[in-house]
């Protein structure tokens, strides 16, 4: 049964669409993460479903009660914010105990129920500290044990990662899912870092524009992503814009602006169509000798390559046409200095054709 | 060259200090002088204008009158600053400079035409002289200070505060008592602080609106001074100072609360 339900919801400010005819369900025990650039409507959902920005149109339900109206306080929505909202007069354990205090629990419930959520985040020995005395990565644990104990029916987290520095972010990112997944709940986590999206979530819910673009698991929205929108904001991609000039079933040849002639996957489109394609930059391998096939291999010259560690980028020129390869930094593979000839490769598969 | 630069530094410094602090010292000094006359000689060290205050009982009378009108047209001034503030900056919004100027309106009439306005005005609603004027003209007079020390508060305060307050389940009454309020204390201390020392020692807004059963101690002091003039006032304003210097000294203090800033 599902838990969350959105039913064509919708949000302006004065003129602007926030939100856009927004549907999507959420399982019981789900993490789904909404991913997108900013200003694109995920905040605004993640608010809504709190209860902090009135719906304009449609519906919300949580386990089939309708909370459309409902204020915030009578919803029972564990929250944690991006800049961690921790109550500064208070400390570790009065911020944890405070949902409870309010809701009139006993001194000792209270007491049992806080040290219960400092342990899930394994912080026991902080509670006398004040805010302003813990690390950020501290303060966002005691962000979540606060949204925790109450034991809410949904845990929202909004970009609770973002002021963190990498390396913290990588293990509270664990943390999170270990919580997550030890609580049971259902939670959704937004965010604009698609590493967060895909490491995390059950499922990734893709908005651009105030619109959901698709909504599936990391796997497929990687692999099979649903428009050019979708491919286009996933991982770094070569964009060729051209027409379809002859078909096959669902693979496609596509005569390129620039000259090209290249294969590639392609759904409800027909010959003369202008595409886009889209390429996975690490989906094009680089070789000096001339790879086997004939599809999609061409001759070209390495214009610039940037050392990042762990792979490196290669900026290859076909002809006028730019292709971007990054490549891992391994010995197996072929390395290239700028000004070289090689061979440029990538399987139709990798190769995805929308509509322009 | 540097010393020369420091020496003069020093002495604007001094200058400063000596300026604000300097007349203040010499009413001091005015009201423990013995001599019959302000300003005189000193002829030695007396407290007798001081003793001379009690046989003034309407000075006794205006300034307890003083301070029920400074404390409750503050409380208000402050309430209403702090309402007219949040509902400007509540959801993250940028001050409405429209509103705020008119909020602070009052500070650009003189303060003898606010009075006389506040007098008209109350006669429209069948109100002459006396307590309810006397408490408009000064919780106006006091708003925009206090909207400005509120403001300042309100800026810095963190309204997902209250979001994360209200998604743990408390209403909005309980964040504001648990929440807002507290965090906001030192604005709201001083403003209400900054707003009754103002009111204390203010004379001209009173002026038109005092009346024989009503009056104010700078209003006494001023109808004084026109019969005569003699050191028990520099006695009546060094009380007013050293108390009003108690009261800031103590915010600054304990509180650490700070009055301007």
């Amino acid at each position: 049964m599902p838990e969350l339900v959105l039913n064509r919801v919708s949000k302006f400010f004065g003129e602007t669409v926030a939100v856009d005819d927004l549907s999507l369900s959420i399982g019981d025990g789900e993490f789904v993460c909404l991913l997108g650039p900013s200003g694109c409507g995920k905040t605004t959902t993640l608010r809504m479903i709190a209860g902090f920005e009135r719906v304009d149109t449609g519906t919300i339900k949580l386990d089939g009660e309708d909370i459309t109206d409902q204020p915030p306080q009578k919803r029972d929505i564990g929250l944690v914010f991006q800049h961690y909202a921790l109550f500064p007069h208070m400390t570790v354990a009065q911020n944890v105990g405070y949902g409870l205090k309010v809701r009139g629990h006993s001194r000792g419930k209270i007491d049992e129920e806080v040290e219960a959520a400092l342990s899930l985040v394994r912080l026991g020995e902080l509670a006398g500290r004040y805010p302003s005395q813990l690390s950020g990565g501290q303060q966002q644990r005691v962000a979540l044990a606060r949204a925790l104990a109450i034991r809410p029916r949904l845990l929202l987290l909004d970009e609770p990662l973002s002021n963190l520095d990498a390396k913290l972010r990588d293990d509270m990112r664990e943390e999170i899912r270990r919580i997550q997944k030890q609580v049971g709940i259902t939670a959704i986590f937004v965010t604009h870092d698609q590493a967060e999206a895909f490491g995390l979530a059950d499922r990734i819910a893709v908005m651009t524009h105030g619109r959901l673009r698709q909504m599936a698991d990391p796997v497929s929205i990687y692999e099979q992503p649903a428009s050019a929108l979708v491919s286009g904001f996933i991982g770094q991609v070569n964009v060729l814009k051209g027409k379809i000039v002859a078909l096959d079933g669902g693979r496609a040849r596509a005569g390129i602006d620039s000259g090209l002639e290249i294969t590639g996957i392609a759904a409800n489109l027909g010959p003369g169509d202008l595409v886009t394609s889209m390429i996975k930059q690490e989906r094009v391998v680089l070789s000096r000798h001339r790879p086997a096939g004939s599809e999609n291999v061409f001759s070209c010259k390495i214009a610039a390559r940037t050392y990042l560690g762990a792979s490196i980028n290669y900026q290859c020129q076909i002809e006028r046409q730019t292709i971007n390869a990054i490549v891992p930094n391994h010995p197996a593979f072929e390395r290239f200095e700028a000004g070289e000839s090689a061979f440029a490769k990538w399987s139709s598969a990798d190769c995805r054709m929308f509509h322009a | 060259m540097k010393r020369i630069v420091a020496g003069a530094g020093w002495a604007y410094l001094g200058a400063i200090y000596v300026f604000i602090v300097g007349p203040l010292l010499f009413v001091c000094a005015a009201s423990v002088n013995g001599a019959a006359a302000f300003p005189a000689a000193f002829e030695g060290l007396s407290f007798r204008w001081y003793r001379a205050i009690l046989n003034h009982p309407e000075f006794i009378a205006a300034t307890w009158t003083s301070a029920m009108i400074a404390a409750v047209s503050s409380a208000i001034a402050t309430a209403a600053a702090f309402l007219a503030g949040y509902a400007m900056l509540r959801g993250r919004k940028k001050e409405d400079p429209v509103l705020s100027t008119i909020l602070a309106s009052p500070i650009l009439v003189p303060q003898i035409v606010l009075s006389l306005a506040i007098l008209q005005f109350a006669a429209l609603f069948g109100m002459g002289t006396g307590l309810l004027g006397l408490l408009a003209v000064h919780t106006v007079h006091g708003l925009p200070f206090a909207l400005r020390l509120v403001m300042t508060g309100l800026a810095r305060f963190n309204f997902s505060l209250e979001d994360a307050s209200l998604s743990l389940g408390a209403g909005q009454l309980t964040t504001w008592r648990q929440v807002t309020l507290p965090l906001l204390r030192p604005s709201l201390i001083a403003g209400f602080t900054f707003c009754f020392i103002l009111s204390f020692v203010n004379l001209p807004i009173s002026l038109f609106l005092t009346d024989a059963q009503t009056t104010t101690l700078p209003v006494v002091m001023f109808a004084y001074i026109e019969s005569r003039i003699d050191p028990m006032l520099a006695a009546v304003a060094t009380i007013v100072v050293v108390a009003a210097a108690a009261a800031t000294l103590t915010l600054e203090r304990y509180l650490k609360i700070r009055l301007v800033e």
